[in-house]
């Protein structure tokens, strides 16, 4: 009447409960051994009541038809990583509640991910009784979906590998090895592309130990750290930079600037004397005309020898500062640069320069040489 | 009659009544901003661009339809078996290949020279600052020897006033959103980009008004954001430059004008500049628009009655009747006409009127202070100032000077 298994459960079910009165009756201090017992003779008793229902799935030797319809007969699926996967998912949860939503979104998408996963490879096991049809279908299925995205995160990690790399080494050795590592891409496609015949393993095996390598330095340089960076100091009026003087900030300025097109205008300095380029207008000007409220881009260039800055007069504007009105001068200016240097500044002028006593102006501290400015 | 063809009858009314909608429509005669009717030398060139291209683009539209439609319905499924397929006709595949690209390169050619034409800076003659916001142009001109000569910087909005017969150059650009400039029948479209300045060439060919709106959506009102260019003749337009250049005149003392004065500076001067106002301490009122609106500007007052709209040429200052008669005066006494301004009978009041009492009624600008976080509780528009009556007659009598 009992299967052998179910007479194991029933067998240890006993002992759980037999321990769970003695452990109750003489520990009578600590009840959890004893909730502890019961809880796993209630999950054997389970078990036991499961084994006998299925009779040990044990099959008569004289049920010829279970040779081919009991489950032991069929050929046992593959294993699935994507409970583990699920597992793992919901382990995160309480950790991203605790550290970071972060963890808690990528949790929920671990979850999701392995979800869909462990639902559509426990449906192609059943699609059919051959099983590579079953796993040819769940990749019809999955692949479409699967193969961009791990593409994307293999490509993300890489480049975010690389980049660490790049931040970790010194500037003039990441120029080398940024050219090292395109030169080596550029030598293998070349080889692969030359001959044909190479084997899949090989060339699987050769991007394998390329992507390990980046990722492997690339993890080292993240722990290392990235190089230090140089911040210079920006000049502003209130440091008192913008005279002739000449600071760290001037020692490191960029002499060239990307923004050449759609200026609102190009002031030069040539031979100790300003003038003014402007789009649409025909010939060099010392009066540029500036739209009030509007953010214009001023390019300064500079064609004499010395190192020269461009400075802005705004007037005088009252600033909150602190809850109170001040009177501040409107004073800005570009960072000091030698001949054939560029700079350029943004200008935001907000009162009409009639409404100043003084003029708007442009000028070169150490030249005798101003650009009118006009805000309408 | 069989059941195809009642289907086919069904069919031909409609379809023969939406062909002659479309072929109808092209015939409106008031059409203010018509590209096909170029009123200057720049829409001109695209005029003359965009005729062949499309009677080309026309014809390969016409053989590709009934092509497709010739074996749509030839070979359209009776049931018949499947014909023989076949795969590759070199010589045909490189004839259907040749032929577009050929006319391709037939388009492209006078197309690039165009864009060049239209591109080209250094004949101008006059130049113009155009700045796009919500909802509204502004426009100034500045210090300049061209445009017969401009001695101060000149604010204006709503309406560009431009020489005709001069090549003007617009140096657009805007103080918060993309925004699009175009007048159709005095040159294509140009994009007005903040910290950018990007040039548009115009010329009209007589004096007249030329209709446009913006092209590039903005926002909430930008289906009210519309520009008139008028063209003035040579004295017009310096008469015109004279009149915005004119000192101040405060209203007379103790005039209805003059107590709107005072209401404009204590209600209005905060955001509008009138150039030449002074406040009650005697000094000059400048505005601050910075402060309280998001683009940082507002239009200027100064000459509001020598334009003829209001509020980014969404609404007329005239009446009806005196704008239609302005707009069809003839162009030799075009520049006299429209250099009369707005005068007290023309004045359409009551869209003044609906405007000072309630703005945002009139054009939706997120004027609710509890749509403004996203601003830092600054204004995109003009809000409701709640003005009575009373304020609003005074303030009319002192708009209504500002000539």
């Amino acid at each position: 009447m009992f299967t052998t298994g179910s007479k194991l459960f029933i067998g240890a079910t006993t002992l759980a409960v037999v321990g769970a009165l003695i452990f109750g009756i003489t520990q009578s201090d600590s009840k959890l051994g004893t909730i502890g017992l019961v809880s796993a003779a209630i999950a054997l008793v389970f078990l036991m009541g499961i084994n006998f229902w299925v009779r040990d799935s044990n099959v008569s030797p004289t049920d010829t038809a279970a040779l081919t319809t009991a489950p032991a007969s069929h050929e046992a699926p593959p294993r699935s990583m994507w409970p583990m996967v699920a597992a793992l998912g919901v382990a995160l949860i309480p950790v991203g509640l605790v550290v970071g939503r972060a963890i808690t979104w990528m949790a929920v998408i671990v979850i999701l991910v392995a979800t869909v996963e462990w639902m559509v490879q426990s449906w192609s096991e059943r699609a059919s009784a051959d099983s590579a049809y079953n796993a040819s279908i769940r990749k019809r299925i999955m692949h479409p979906l699967e193969l961009p995205v791990l593409g994307a995160l293999g490509l993300g990690l890489i480049i975010f590998s690389f980049s660490r790399i790049m931040l970790r080494l010194p500037a003039a050795a990441g120029a080398i090895a940024f050219g090292a590592v395109a030169s080596i891409v550029l030598l293998f496609g070349s080889l692969l592309a030359a001959k044909r015949t190479v084997g899949r393993s090989v060339v699987g095996t050769l991007c394998t130990i390329g992507a390990v390598g980046i990722i492997g330095f690339g993890v080292t340089s993240a722990i290392a750290g990235g190089r230090e960076i140089v911040k210079h100091e920006i000049p502003s009026f209130a440091e008192g930079t913008c005279g002739t003087e000449h600071g760290e900030a001037d020692h490191n300025a960029s002499r060239a600037i990307a923004l050449k097109s759609n200026l609102a205008a190009t002031i030069v300095l040539q031979n100790g004397t300003l003038h003014a380029d402007v789009i649409g207008v025909i010939g060099a000007k010392t009066t540029i005309t500036l739209g009030r409220s509007t953010n214009s881009y001023i390019r300064f260039v500079n064609l004499d020898d010395d190192k020269h800055r461009l400075v802005a007069d705004l007037g005088v504007d009252e600033v909150n500062i602190n809850g109170t009105a001040t009177k501040v001068p409107q004073q800005s200016c570009t960072q000091a640069v030698g001949k054939d240097g560029a700079q350029f500044l943004v200008l935001r002028p907000t009162r009409p320069s009639f409404s100043s006593t003084t003029p708007f102006t442009l000028s070169v501290p150490g030249v005798d040489s101003t650009i009118t400015i006009e805000v309408p | 009659m069989t059941t195809n063809q009642t289907r086919h009858r069904r069919w031909a009314l409609p379809l023969a009544g939406f062909g002659a909608l479309v072929v109808l429509s092209g015939c409106a005669k008031d059409a203010p901003q018509d590209t096909w009717q170029p009123a200057g030398d720049n829409a001109r060139k695209i005029d003359n661009l965009q005729q062949p291209v499309f009677m080309i683009a026309g014809l390969v539209l016409v053989i590709v339809a009934a092509v497709v439609g010739y074996c749509v319905f030839k070979f359209r499924d009776k049931g018949q078996a499947i014909p023989q397929q076949s795969h590759g006709k070199p010589a045909l595949e490189i004839a259907l290949t040749i032929i577009p690209a050929l006319i391709l390169v037939g388009i492209g050619i006078p197309t690039v020279n165009t864009l060049f034409k239209l591109a080209k800076t250094s004949d101008t003659q006059c130049v113009v600052n155009v700045t796009g916001q919500q909802w509204w142009w502004e426009y100034d001109y500045p210090v300049q020897d061209g445009c017969g000569g401009i001695s101060a910087p000149i604010v204006t909005s709503g309406q560009l006033v431009i020489p005709a017969g001069q090549k003007v150059l617009l140096r657009i650009s805007s103080r918060d959103v993309i925004h699009s400039y175009w007048i159709p029948k005095l040159n294509g479209k140009r994009d007005a980009v903040p910290g950018r300045v990007q040039t548009l060439r115009l010329q009209a060919d007589q004096p007249g008004i030329y209709a446009g709106q913006c092209t590039e959506f903005c926002g909430l009102s930008h289906a009210y954001m519309r520009m008139e260019a008028v063209s003035l003749d040579a004295a017009g337009f310096k008469s015109w430059v004279e009149n915005q250049l004119a000192p101040y005149e405060a209203p007379a003392a103790g005039s209805t004008a003059s107590q709107g004065e005072a209401l404009f500076v204590s209600q209005c001067s905060r955001c509008h500049q009138v150039n030449g106002i002074l406040g009650a301490d005697g000094t000059p009122v400048i505005s601050r628009p910075d402060k309280y609106v998001y683009s940082g500007a507002v239009p200027n007052l100064t000459n509001l009655m020598t334009r003829t709209t209001f509020a980014g040429a969404a609404y007329d200052l005239m009446t009806q009747d005196c704008k239609t008669a302005l707009w069809n005066t003839p162009s030799a006494q075009f520049s006299a006409k429209y250099l009369e301004g707005v005068s007290p009978e023309c004045l359409d009041t009551v869209q003044l009127r609906q405007w000072l009492r309630n703005a945002p009624a009139k054009k939706p600008m997120y004027a609710d202070p509890a749509k403004l976080v996203e601003t830092g509780g600054k204004y995109r528009g003009m809000p409701n100032l709640g003005l009575t009556e009373d304020q609003i007659d005074k303030l009319i009598s002192y708009l209504t000077e500002r000539k």
